[in-house]
């Protein structure tokens, strides 16, 4: 009934944990948003009626317009929290997305999503100096510029900015700068040995 | 210009690279992997490590990697062989060689440019002086018998030169051998070199050592003589405790000279248990006979321990027991014919539960990296070896001594077994013995260092075990059945056991020989030569063509 959808997508977010995105729900937004205009219209029938005299009829508009507010807390709350979930992945993975969470978003989310890279690219830029600084590496304080990885599973060929190639197969270990490796140590190809 | 200053400019090129490291699967090459490893992390050489398990696996980590790396570093294979004619590299690809296998290969000591071996002044090398080899192709002309095809003067001057080394391997082969200094020890000395040295490596250098001892690959003097010079190292490094005002915390790593028992594992065993499991006790006393048996039960009696308290776990032992332990079982043991039952080694300790021998590690690594346990890769088993030797990998360790005392187990009652029903024959010029398969942990040796160790104890038993003057002094091809599928066996050849030893291993000559002569499907794989896997069926053929190489 009233508010039932609304609750409904801020229920799944809940469970969602870890920052994970699930899909966006078109449907189930269109739907509640369908159910705020049928309040919204029959609150504006029953309040000409009150007006005319009908005064049994406030108490039934005051409970629409409650269910009207409930409504539109659930859903800006379900925009809102996605859009945060989508800007801490452009500190988890970097400016391109997997594919996979890609379909996660809807056609605005994207657009946000850009404007958002834009936006902190622009600030990176004017900080920092000539280049810039790369706010997204080196999230902890790093202990040492270089550290020893060991390959999980086979990856192949991985190429580092400077043009030179490391293979990295299974069981192979490696000693490289830290933030060539953190990518990889993320996905789970590479994991970072302490001695 | 001073041999260090030297060694250690043409080093410090390896350290402004990125460099791929080869290394073999024996605890020597793990200890000084972690040495090297400790001393590019210090400054900062990127590199890549890829462990290598016999001749096939590194041909192919080499092709996969040389697009990639300049710069390679083996540590325990490559020097006894033609490094440049196997893997053909380009000109501008570098080769530091770090192998305590013998005899290095005379290519690989005169190649002046791309081949750099790690070896100590003082390993009495004993190469042929450069003009023996190499003379020049006019004094030759007149002497071989080059055909006068036309051919060009290089060919010939090639199949000349390999001529003359042929001869002079087989020359050298006769003469007195150079003395191996194990690998760890040459990259701690790199590391004490670069001042660079820290307890940590030494431990390693201390491990390597102590593997080679166990595998009875160094004389007893060698031995003895390297550890004199760890021991100055170790003072240096570990003074600090023997001052009781300034000493350490309790949970600081530090390393103590010993003088004890070489009973494997005892101090993570029960005593019973490790007398019955450590060859020089267990063939001293021939525990494998009933008389054996209770030889061991007057030795206990001899030195008034208890059985009840004997079979316990050592640490839970009566400390009053515990007291002159070792001086105890040294007077009892030269009773019963054992003068060498203490030896000089090195213990370990962090923290008040941790304390280890170094043979206890070089058990406990050597069979995690042999662990028939099905666990992904063989290079796997590489790896927790690896792990096994740091400090914060106790877990690991621990598994590690698990896995030994049941090696050890397993080795002992094998050789009961095959010196009860008279497994070992004498075949004239050497001694030997094949597993069958269906032997009670046959598996376990088909592992070329767990079968090796196998070969070791059991030669030491039998030269007690028989009354054959003769057979004393032969060597032992042992024999284990590798993959029942494919029909393949592993075959070893370890040198006679006697007391003047110099411990050199002629095999890997007389394999290849024979398998050539017979036409046998060997492979030669393993970086020791003297390790060899053959097809069941060619077996015969190849241990009657040995007999006939080797009368």
């Amino acid at each position: 009934m009233a508010g039932e959808r609304a609750v409904g997508l801020v229920r799944e977010l809940q469970r969602a944990a870890g920052g994970h995105l699930p899909p966006f729900r078109a449907e189930e937004l269109r739907q509640a948003l369908e159910e705020m205009r049928a309040l919204y219209e029959r609150n504006q029938a029953d309040v000409s009626e009150a007006k005319a005299g009908r005064t049994d009829l406030i108490f039934l508009i005051r409970f629409r317009h409650c269910c009207l507010l409930r409504n539109q807390r659930c859903i800006v709350a379900y925009l809102y929290d996605r859009l945060l979930r989508i800007r801490a992945l452009r500190w988890e993975y970097g400016s391109i997305l997997p594919n996979a969470i890609q379909f996660h978003m809807s056609a605005e989310e994207v657009e946000w999503f850009n404007r958002y890279k834009k936006s902190l690219a622009t600030y990176m830029r004017s900080v920092g100096g000539e280049e810039g600084l790369d706010l997204t590496q080196d999230i902890k304080p790093p202990k040492s510029l270089y550290i020893e990885v060991r390959c999980l599973k086979d990856y192949g060929e991985f190429e580092i900015e400077d043009g030179t190639t490391v293979l990295l197969k299974k069981n192979s270990q490696h000693f490289l700068p830290r933030w060539k490796c953190e990518q990889l140590i993320r996905q789970g190809v590479l994991e970072h040995i302490l001695s | 210009v001073r041999f260090d200053t030297y060694v250690v400019n043409t080093i410090l090129l390896l350290f402004l690279q990125r460099v791929l490291l080869l290394v073999a699967s024996d605890v020597d090459a793990l200890c000084a992997c972690k040495i090297l490893q400790a001393l590019f992390q210090c400054d900062h050489v990127q590199y890549t490590l890829v462990p290598v398990s016999g001749w096939q696996e590194l041909e192919t980590a080499f092709l996969e990697h040389k697009d990639q790396f300049k710069y390679f570093v083996l540590i325990n294979c490559g020097a006894n062989v033609d490094l440049l004619e196997i893997l053909q590299p380009e000109e501008d690809t570098f080769f530091f060689v770090c192998d305590s296998h013998r005899p290095i290969n005379v290519v690989n000591v005169y190649n002046e440019t791309q081949i750099k071996l790690l070896v100590k002044p003082d390993d009495d090398l004993d190469v042929p002086a450069y003009d023996d080899i190499f003379r020049d192709e006019e004094e030759e002309e007149e002497e071989s018998e080059a055909e006068s095809d036309g051919s060009e003067p290089s060919d010939k001057r090639r199949r000349f030169e390999e001529e003359v080394i042929e001869r002079t391997m087989k020359r050298r082969q006769r003469r007195e051998w150079e003395a191996r200094r194990c690998s760890a020890m040459v990259m701690f000395d790199l590391a004490w070199m670069m001042s660079k040295d820290l307890n940590d490596m030494l431990w390693w250098a201390i491990v390597g050592l102590t593997d080679q001892w166990v595998q009875d690959k160094i004389t007893q003097m060698k031995y003895v003589t390297d550890i004199g010079i760890l021991q100055r190292h170790v003072s240096r490094h570990n003074h600090r405790n023997e001052d009781e005002e300034n000493s350490l915390s309790i949970d600081c790593m530090r390393i103590a000279f010993e003088y004890d028992l070489r009973l494997a594992l005892y101090q993570h065993w029960s005593l019973y248990e490790s007398l019955c499991n450590t060859s020089y006790t267990s063939a001293n006393l021939k525990l494998w006979s009933v008389q054996g048996q209770k030889r061991l039960q007057e030795f206990l009696a001899d030195m008034g321990l208890p059985l009840k308290q004997v079979k316990q776990k050592f640490n839970s032992m009566d400390i009053s027991l515990k007291e002159n332990l070792k001086e105890m079982i040294e007077e009892s043991a030269s009773k019963f014919g054992m003068k060498d039952l203490r030896v000089q080694t090195f213990s370990i300790h962090f923290g008040f539960k941790n304390k280890f021998l170094a043979s206890d590690i070089v058990y406990a690594t050597a069979s995690l990296m042999e662990s028939i346990e099905k666990e992904g890769p063989e290079t796997t088993n590489f790896i927790k070896a690896l792990d096994s030797l740091s400090r914060g990998n106790l877990d690991k360790l621990h598994q590690g001594l698990d896995l030994a005392k049941k090696q050890l187990r397993a080795i002992q009652q094998t050789v009961a077994s095959c010196i009860c029903t008279n497994l070992v024959i004498s075949q004239g010029p050497f001694l030997y013995c094949s597993l069958m398969e269906g032997t009670p942990d046959v598996r376990l040796f088909s592992k070329p260092v767990s079968l090796c160790l196998l070969s070791k104890y059991l030669l030491k038993s039998f030269v007690c075990s028989t009354k054959n003057k003769r057979c004393k002094l032969l060597p032992l091809i042992m024999a284990a059945p590798m993959d029942v599928e494919q029909g393949t066996v592993i075959m070893v050849g370890i040198p006679p056991e006697t007391e003047s030893s110099d411990k050199k291993n002629f095999f890997g000559r007389a394999f290849e020989k024979a398998a050539e002569s017979t036409n046998s499907r060997t492979l030669h794989n393993h970086f020791d030569m003297s390790i060899i896997e053959l097809k069941t069926e060619d077996r015969s053929k190849f241990l009657d063509a040995l007999i006939s190489l080797l009368s």
